[in-house]
Formats: C-alpha cells, structure tokens, sequence
C-alpha cells in the first residue's frame, strides 16, 4: 500500500499571467445577476459574499465601480435590535455577517451607517464563561468566531469591551500536537482554524505563544508539487486554501518556507480566462470568493499590480493604516 | 464553491439548463418565503418543519432555517407528550443523518444535531466521530484501542493520530505532573513507557508505507521535548551604567508579571524595557537602578529578583571590586536541545536511528526518513552527529528543493545550538559560527553574556531585533553575508566594534540603529552599496560621533 499523492496537474496552455480587467469586471457584473439561481441560493451569506467583492475590488484599485448607497443601505437594513448583523434581510444575525459588515463599512470609512455601541454589545454578549464565542445566541462554539469577535472589536477599536485574557486562554486550548488548531479543544487542526487562531493571536498581541518552528514546517508542508497548498495532509491544492496558509506563515514570519514561484504559477492557472474570476482549481467554475482568495494570495506574493493586503484582516494595508491597525506580524 | 467542474455546452443546453434554473428559482423562492412569512406569524407547526426540510434538504448551510426549526422543536416541547417529543427528535436525527451523507462538511447540520442530541432525554445513536470538526468524544481506554484500530486498517490517516495525540496524555500522564492532565494544557507529556510503545506503533506505520507523511507529524511529535518550566533562567548586573538584566525561559511581559527587586534588602522601584521596543513580550527584560545604588566598587551588594505571580525567585552578588556578576543555568544544565527521554532509554532511539537508516537504504529518495534520522541524532548526540546531519540537510534541500528555505532555517538553528553547547562546555563568552551557510539567527536570548561574536561567511539578510539581547557584546564579526538592515544594533551599551564588510547595506538610513550604542568606535563598511554615497563620510561623522575609526 503506497500513498497516492492527491494533487493537480497544471496544463501547459493554462493561464500565466493575471488578467486584472476581467476580474474587475467579473465581480462588477456578479451583484447584477440577482434573479439568479445560484444566487439566491447564497443568498445565506450574502454579507461576506458582498465582503469577498468589494474587497478583491479595493485590492484592484476598482471599488469606485461598485454601488456604494445601495450597499450601505442594505447593511443597515441587515442590522437587527441586539446589535448582530444577518447575512440578508430576514435572516437571523451571526457573529460571520457581524464581522463581514464591519468590514465592509471600513473600506468605505463610514461605520456610522450602524449601531457601534450596539455591535460591540452583541459581541461581548457571545463571550462564554470559558473565554470562548458562540457565533450567535443558539451557541455553537468554534475559534473561527473568537477570530470574528475580536476582529470586530479591532476594527471599531473596542477590544477591551471583552475578556480579552480568557478569550487568548480558549485558543490556546484549541492548540494540537502538530503546532496547529483545531475548532475546539481536541479537534484536528485545519489551515482555516489555524489562520483564524494565528489572526486572533495577532490582534491580541500574543503570537509569542505559537510554536512558530512546529507549526510553520506543517504548513509549508501544505505545498503540493502543482505549487498549490491544501488545508490538511493528503486533500487536493485550492486558491482559497492558499491563502489560508499563505497569510497565517506570513503572520508567524515564514513565508520564505514554501516555493513562492510555484503558487503563483498554480493561483494564475485557476483564473478563468473566458469569464474572469478564479476557481478552487484549474478548470473548474469560478465564484467571488475564491476571486478575493485568489488576489489576495498573489498580493502577499508581491505582486506589485495589486495593492498590499493585511494578512491578518484580509483587508488593504492602506485602510487598516488609515484605522490606525498594526497587528502583531512575527520577523 | 467546491470542486465544480466547468463543462463546455452548446447553446441549446444552455437554453434547457437555463429554463431549468428558472424553475427551480421559482419554486425556490416560493419555499423561502412561505417559511419566512410563517416566522413572522409566529406559527410554529409541523407544515413549518416540512417547508423549512425541503429547503435544508438542498441548501444546509442556509443557518437561518435550522433556526427556526429549533424555535418550532422547542414549541413542540411544550404541547407534546414526552414520548411524542422524543419521536420528534430522533425524526429529526435520521433527516440530520440524510443531510450530512450529502453534505458532510455543513457546520450548521452538525451544529444542529448537536444540539438535537442534547434535548433528547435518552441516549441517542452512534456517534461518527469521523468528521472531526463535531467529534466531542469521552476520552476512554477504549477510545484509544479505537484508533488503535483506525489505524491498523488505513495507516494513512491524519485524523487517527490526531485524535491518538489527543488521548495519550490523558490515559498515560507522565507520572511527576503535579496538575490532572488536560487536553487544554500544552504539555502533552505522556509516560515513558507508553512513549516507547508509541515508536513502535507509529514505525510500524512508516515502515509499511515510507510515504504517509501523518504517521511522519506523529512521530517527530514523539520526539520533541516538553515544554520548559516558566522560570527567571539569569540575572545579570554590570556596575558600570548600574543596569541589572533579567532573563525568563520563555518570553513574559514583565511589566504585568509581578516583578520585584530587591537590592541589599531594600525594595527598588524601576521601570522594566523589553530589549527592543518591538517587543511586549519578551525573555530579556533591562533595567536601570537608581544612580548610586551599586556604583561604589568598595562594597557588596546582594540583588534578587521576584516573580511574585509565580513565587520564583533568583539571587545575584556583585562582589566588592568587580565590574558585573550573573547567576544563572547554563544550556547545558537545562538540557536545552535535547531528547526528554531518561538516559537509560536513550538505547531505544538508537535502535530507532538504526530502523531508519534500514529504512532510508531501501528508500534513499524519502525526504521524511532523513529529516527523521537527524532528529533522532540530535535527541541522542547533536555535537556528536553534526558532521552527518549537516550532509543529510543537503540531501533534504536536493530532494524536496520547494522547501529549501525551510531546510535551510532549521539546519542554522541547529547549528546555532552546538555552538551554544561547544561554548558552555568550553566555559566561554564568546561565539563563533562563520562559514555554516546560515540564513536565520534565533536562539538570541541565550547569549546574553557574549562579549565576542564571529558570524561572518553566512547568508544572514539582517540583524533582526532580538540581536538587541546580547546585552554584553563588545565586537561584531559580520563580514561577507548580505545584511540589508541593522535593527537589532540597538542600546548596547558596550558594543565598541563592528565590521561589516561586503554586506549589501545601501542607504545611510540603515545605520541609524548604530546612533543608540554610545561606545561604537570602529565601523568597517567596506564592500557594502552604501560606500558610494556622495558625502559619506561628513554624514557619518554627524550620524556616529564616537566612531573614530571608520572603515569605508
Ligand atoms: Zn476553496
């Protein structure tokens, strides 16, 4: 019995240079599109979806081109009495959305079109006595939403309204032998955990606690002969999940560790050239998230087309400056 | 998002599929809104849950939905008999069931089931702890043998010694830890005895297949030491500036740690500073007494320090005379780099290092056997195995080249560490390590009483901020690597030379560091970039004033 290494094989007819202007005008036409199925099917994430577009935009130096008024109106509309934000109108508010909104609002500097005072009341509401957050009142825990919370609380300068202390404490205790994390104590680790729990430790000014040597080998170990990264051993390479791991060995200072040639070949050959956008791997079908991923990743690896992303918020530098926002990146 | 395949079609498909989605669309929306305007009502009824099913059949991670289903279960509660209720939930487990076949990575049907499993007042089905991210399993002796099993029947799974990881410092606590073991500690020490049986489990696994790199995480987890014992690890004090320095084994902020100093049985207030401004936490913490407090060499003096959140403490003389004094546990007696293993077990790696060198010989290509075999050498003898380790990282960069880098960073902390060994044994203050291809420094709390240091002929590109904790340095040896940035030349106090030569500084701007050490008097910069400035040497004569011996 051998190991089949799971991976891709990029095609020599495949993309190799980024094609900016259809990116830019895949996402600007994506929002159009409103009486699609597909569409309306994630409809239940409609907030970071909104997130993922305007993002990869302001990264391309485009966000002028998306509808701003119409924007800002909906996410107040999204805004419900206890202070959560919901993915859409009708939905229910979540820590997720709550994040995404905040987001959103400060890459247009204008956080006055919600209830601040009432965000940072919902968020310390989901504190538990453990340290931990639920995403919202029915109570599921997990370290994506301690991420959620005190990136929220970052971005609106708030973080002391929580128990920041105990919060550090429960991600620590979601620490594995393999230097990663998981969800919750004893859960296996995961690129997008770690990335939560390396950005939550960044914001909390507490990465000294990361075994940086350990945990930077298992993610450089990610790296596939295609030059796409995975998020555990033994999966297929994907964009997004280069960019999980890209940013969290960025923020612990190793990104030298993988080949960086190699995963941009691999990003640029999930574009689509026909439609625009990137897809999870080459040849399959593209959508806004994978788009953002796609972007970002290729502007941690220095791409100087696009502006400088902040590993930690996923956002660009030039607004967490503008924020007055330096989380903690290891050298 | 995943995995969808984009297919080639002809129009006429397209058309076909088009009014399909349009259908869909319809009865769609026409569901969502019904349920939604149920909500609204209030209405908390069966047709709600088949409405609010046909959608999450579909569309599971619509979280808004599940929801309300447990605002309709919760009603339910209320109006229905308890073996009523009870037949509602497990209903609800076996459509939770159908869901997760289809979708097995949906946070919120696991979420939901969860919380299903806990309104159910009887015991509830057979749990599959196989999606890890809702695995909350009793952790029981035969929770081991489970993955005992898991693992004899697929090796090549990541989840199984994840989850063994997990269960082994809880069923075989190391026998001296004072606290109940937890998961939710750092210290997964696990007894001897249990540890020497894990090797043979976990080489089992290798040895039938050399390629599955999750038995290759377990076992460098195996040989990696426990953590160090918070503990102050050296005070240090220099007459001279009046300046007491304060070394931790693991980086702390001391400024909410509790620390005390006493001098000569007297309290003192003074204002702690990590070695660089970079840092809040950090294992060199400096401080200046007040002028006065030990200047008069004719007399003794008796400092201690007190970690009082800890209850630690550590004493240091400075006796009548001298210019300094330090108390403090070298690399040596801590065991620093080495296995945690009892010397007598040390027999078993041996014949660990013997296994894999069988095994490299029928595989000579397998990167993980020789990163394995040099952590086995560095367990039993780092100084002793250096000659071969180094030839085994060159083979390391040559067969996996895409993780050079990290080869690279992993053999210069290596080495770095024999050289602290060779210069504790030799009972010495100064280090030299020229030559070694090193491309990263770390290890820079240990020297914080090198006088001397020779790092020339080695790839380095900076000098990063944790240069700044060899507090004691007096000359700098860095010729002949590629150092870009200086940030870590920072308030030392005693540093008088430096030299520099053929590095690629290239802008006057990257010596501001040098203007915080004020006994610098030799800079050679010779074949550096920045050598071509116009006016070099007037600017630098305003820059670095104390510099009279400037190389250019
Ligand atoms: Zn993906």
């Amino acid at each position: 019995m051998g190991t089949q290494v799971k991976d891709v094989v990029l095609k020599p007819d495949a993309p190799n240079t980024l094609l900016l202007d259809k990116h830019a005008d895949y996402i600007a036409a994506y929002g159009s599109k409103k009486d699609d199925y597909e569409y309306t099917l994630s409809e239940y994430l409609r907030m970071s979806g909104i997130y993922w577009g305007l993002t990869v935009m302001d990264l391309m130096g485009q966000l002028h081109r998306m509808n701003r008024e119409e924007i800002t109106t909906f996410i107040r509309a999204c805004q419900h009495e206890c202070g959560g934000v919901s993915a859409s109108i009708g939905h229910d508010p979540h820590l997720l959305y709550t994040l995404s909104a905040v987001q959103i609002l400060s890459l247009y500097n204008d956080l006055s079109v919600i209830d601040v005072n009432k965000v940072v009341e919902y968020v310390k509401g989901l504190q538990q006595e453990d340290g931990s957050f639920a995403g919202d009142k029915w109570g599921e825990i997990d370290t994506r939403f301690s991420f959620c919370a005190v990136a929220t609380l970052a971005l609106l300068g708030k973080l002391d309204a929580i128990n920041v202390d105990r919060a550090v404490e429960f991600v620590l205790s979601c620490m594995n032998f393999d230097g990663g994390f998981g969800c919750r104590p004893g859960s296996e680790s995961h690129a997008g955990q770690i990335y939560c729990c390396t950005g939550f430790l960044s914001i909390t000014g507490q990465l000294h606690q990361v075994n940086a040597d350990l945990l930077g080998w298992w993610l450089c170990e990610r790296q596939l002969p295609s030059g796409g990264l995975n998020g555990r051993p033994e999966k297929l390479p994907d964009v997004c999940y280069s960019w999980w791991v890209l940013a969290s060995l960025k923020i612990i200072g190793r990104i030298h560790w993988i080949d960086k040639s190699k995963l941009r070949s691999f990003i640029l050959a999930c574009q689509d050239e026909e439609t625009g956008g990137f897809a999870d791997r080459p040849g399959d079908m593209v959508d806004p998230f994978h788009t953002l991923f796609g972007i970002a990743g290729l502007s941690l690896l220095g791409d100087e087309q696009i502006k400088a992303v902040n590993p930690v918020f996923c956002m660009p530098e030039d607004v967490l400056q503008r924020i007055g926002l330096h989380p903690e990146i290891l050298n | 998002m995943h995995g969808r395949v984009k297919l080639k079609s002809t129009a006429q498909q397209e058309e076909e599929k088009k009014k399909e989605r349009e259908k869909k669309l319809k009865v769609y929306k026409a569901a969502r809104d019904a349920c939604f305007s149920k909500r609204k009502e209030g209405t908390m009824d069966v047709e709600a849950l088949q409405l609010t099913q046909q959608l999450l059949s579909s569309n599971p991670d619509f979280a808004t939905l599940w929801n309300y289903r447990r605002e309709i279960l919760l009603h339910q509660e209320t109006v229905r008999a308890e073996e009523e209720v009870q037949k509602v939930y497990e209903e609800e487990l076996s459509f939770l069931e159908g869901c997760l076949k289809v979708n097995p990575k949906s946070y919120g049907s696991w979420h939901h089931r969860g919380w299903v499993s806990s309104r159910i007042p009887g015991p509830t089905g057979a749990e599959s702890w196989a999606c890890a991210t809702a695995a909350w399993r009793w952790t029981t002796e035969t929770e081991l043998q489970f993955t005992d099993r898991l693992i004899g029947s697929n090796f090549s799974n990541y989840s199984s010694w994840h989850y063994r990881s997990t269960l082994l410092p809880l069923l075989h606590p190391q026998a001296h830890e004072r606290d109940p073991p937890s998961p939710s500690t750092h210290s997964h020490s696990v007894c001897e005895e249990q540890l020497l049986k894990e090797y043979e489990l976990v080489q089992n696994a290798f040895f039938t297949d050399p390629n599955d790199q999750s038995a290759w995480f377990y076992y460098r987890w195996l040989l990696g030491r426990a953590e160090r014992e918070e503990m102050i690890s050296c005070v240090y004090v220099s007459r001279e500036g009046e300046r007491l320095i304060v070394a931790f084994s693991r980086p702390v902020n001391a400024l909410s740690v509790g620390l005390l100093l006493v001098v000569d049985g007297q309290p003192l207030n003074v204002d702690w500073r990590s070695a660089h401004p970079r840092f809040r936490h950090s294992p060199v913490w400096i401080c200046e007494l007040p002028p006065g407090t030990i200047s008069d060499s004719s007399n003794e003096h008796n400092l201690t320090v007190h970690w009082t959140q800890r209850h630690i403490h550590r004493d240091c003389a400075l006796y009548t005379g001298r210019s300094e004094s330090w108390c403090r546990d070298s690399a040596t007696d801590q065991e620093l780099f080495r296995s945690d293993l009892s010397v007598e077990k040390t027999s078993v790696l041996q014949s660990e290092l013997q296994s894999c060198t069988q095994l490299l010989e029928l595989e000579p290509q397998n990167k993980w056997c020789v990163l394995t075999i040099v952590l086995l050498m560095r367990a039993l003898d780092p100084l002793g195995y250096e000659r071969e380790t180094l030839a085994h990282f060159e083979t390391l960069k040559d067969v996996d080249s895409m993780r050079s880098s990290y080869y690279s960073d992993l053999c210069s902390k290596f080495m770095i560490e024999n050289t602290i060994l060779k210069m504790e044994y030799a009972e010495v203050r100064v280090f030299s390590l020229s030559g070694k291809k090193l491309t990263t420094l770390c290890h820079l709390d240990q020297l914080l009483l090198v006088t001397h240091i020779n790092i020339s002929s080695n790839q380095l590109q900076t000098l990063p901020p944790q240069f700044a904790m060899l507090q004691c340095l007096e000359v700098l040896e860095a010729d002949d690597n590629v150092i870009e940035s200086l940030y870590g030349l920072y308030h030392l106090p005693r540093l008088e030379e430096v030299s520099l030569k053929n590095n690629q500084i290239s802008r006057i701007s990257d010596l501001k560091p040098l203007t915080t050490c004020p006994k610098l008097t030799r800079l050679d910069l010779r074949g550096n970039p920045v050598t071509q400035t116009a006016n070099l040497q007037s600017e630098l004569a305003q820059l670095l004033p104390s510099v009279t011996d400037l190389l250019l």
